[in-house]
């Protein structure tokens, strides 16, 4: 017998009916299932019910004058192959490589990546330097909310108990990269991460850092240290300095406090280095 | 021919679900409901690749797949005599660079790098064909021969 029973509601109204109608404990919803399935495997999650997207009209990709509108259930490598996402917001393109495998990133998913909120995800920070806004549905209608609003904690968020990520917008290009730290390169979890954007409207940059607990941080004030532009070398040296000295940093079981901080200043300069702002040429 | 759509379509046969319970894994579909015993098991949590299938021509561990979710699919696996050209190019190429030893991890890296030449074509670059099958593990560490076969697969002629 199966411990759940695996429900395909075929609109968005089915499947917030669903989720209301559900008693404690509250049904998993299961998007590509790659972090859901290992959850319910591991007994940190035991839903009774589990609700499938999979027939929602919501593996879609739009530009609409220079915003990127991804749907929630759009496979991460589908996400990776369109050219104008490599184009427009590399560091995006790079964060989607260094989560799993091409086999997983087949049905993982960015809303999914999203929606569990692991301190770790390579997604989140990327997405934070981007100003990403994440769009909900739930039986009250749509609202939308930056993620640095929708995620909280670790694996907590703001989703309200019959709401549904529905899809997430970037709100223009930017040149941008995404740089780690692994013990292994390849289908690794990052011990430490930086994601790096440039806003060529705002003229400013935006640096996030992931990959230990809570949750993923923006760090505005290393970001001012970076000028309005391409920064000089004393610039970014001031910047990378203030981030090892001055970033909340904590220890887990993948990496200490003194490894996490010696290498955010390493790789926010190798970010900073790889982001090509136009018309300026490389910092 | 259209799948049912409580059933599956495996390497181009009709494949039955009755009475399938809700959170059976592909993998254990495959091996234990369909007894096509090719794909293996090694992690069961998504690192090693060895449950690797094509779902609809895209690579997908089977181990993190409930076969629900995947019903009126086309599944393919390394069993059986395949007419897939992509699955029967990189078959040859590993037989012909000899890359395997044990042999455990072998269908797992022949039906990634079959999807990776479905999606991406033999044009691609062969760095970008060892980039994408990183999560991959070969434990008997026999990876020279699988490079060599990865480079067979892209040559070869049709």
């Amino acid at each position: 017998m199966s411990p759940f029973e695996l429900l395909t509601p075929e609109t968005v109204d089915e499947a917030i009916a669903e989720l209301r109608s559900a008693d404690d404990p509250r049904p998993a919803v299961l998007a590509g299932g790659t972090d859901l399935l290992l959850d319910i495997e591991d007994g940190r999650t035991a839903p009774a019910r589990v609700v499938s997207l999979r027939r929602l009209p919501w593996r879609t990709l739009d530009w609409v004058g220079g915003a990127l509108s991804v749907g929630s259930t759009l496979s991460l490598r589908s996400l990776e192959a369109d050219p104008a996402v490599r184009e427009r917001l590399p560091g995006l393109w790079e964060a989607i490589h260094a989560v799993g495998s091409v086999a997983l990133r087949h049905r993982a998913t960015l809303g999914g990546n999203l929606g569990r909120a692991a301190p770790a995800s390579d997604l989140v920070p990327m997405l934070l330097a981007l100003d990403a806004e994440v769009e909900l549905v739930g039986p009250g209608g749509v609202r939308r909310t930056p993620v640095d609003a929708f995620v909280r904690a670790s694996r907590r968020t703001a989703l309200g108990p019959a709401e549904l990520i529905r899809g997430i917008r970037i709100p223009e290009a930017r040149p941008s990269a995404y740089r780690w730290q692994r013990v292994r390169p390849a289908n690794d979890i990052s011990q430490i991460a930086v994601a790096a954007a440039f806003s060529p409207s705002r003229r400013s940059w935006s640096v996030a850092v992931g990959g230990m607990p809570p949750r993923p941080i923006l760090l505005p004030e290393v970001a001012r240290d970076l000028g309005p532009g391409a920064p000089n070398e004393p610039a970014r040296r001031s910047a990378c300095a203030r981030a090892s000295r001055e970033v909340a940093i904590a220890a887990d079981q993948r990496a200490s406090e003194e490894y996490r901080r010696r290498l955010i200043g390493t790789l926010l300069d190798r970010a900073i280095r790889a982001v090509t702002i136009a018309g300026e040429g490389r910092p | 021919m259209t799948p049912s759509p409580t059933g599956l379509r495996v390497n181009g046969r009709d494949a039955a679900l009755d009475g399938m319970p809700d959170d059976e894994r592909l993998l254990d579909t495959l091996r234990w409901r369909l007894g096509l015993k090719g794909t293996k098991e090694g992690c069961r949590t998504g690192d090693c690749g060895a449950c690797t299938v094509l779902v609809d021509g895209a690579s997908t561990l089977s181990c993190l797949t409930l076969t629900r979710e995947v019903e009126g699919g086309e599944i393919t696996t390394i069993d059986g005599d395949s007419e897939d050209p992509e699955l029967r190019r990189v078959r040859a190429a590993f037989a012909d660079a000899g890359a395997l030893q044990c042999g455990y991890c072998t269908p797992g890296f022949v039906l990634a790098l079959a999807g990776l030449l479905k999606e991406r074509g033999r044009a691609a670059p062969v760095e970008e064909l060892l980039d994408g099958l990183q999560g991959n593990l070969c434990r008997c560490t026999g990876y020279a021969a699988i490079v060599r076969a990865v480079a067979l697969a892209r040559e070869a002629p049709t």
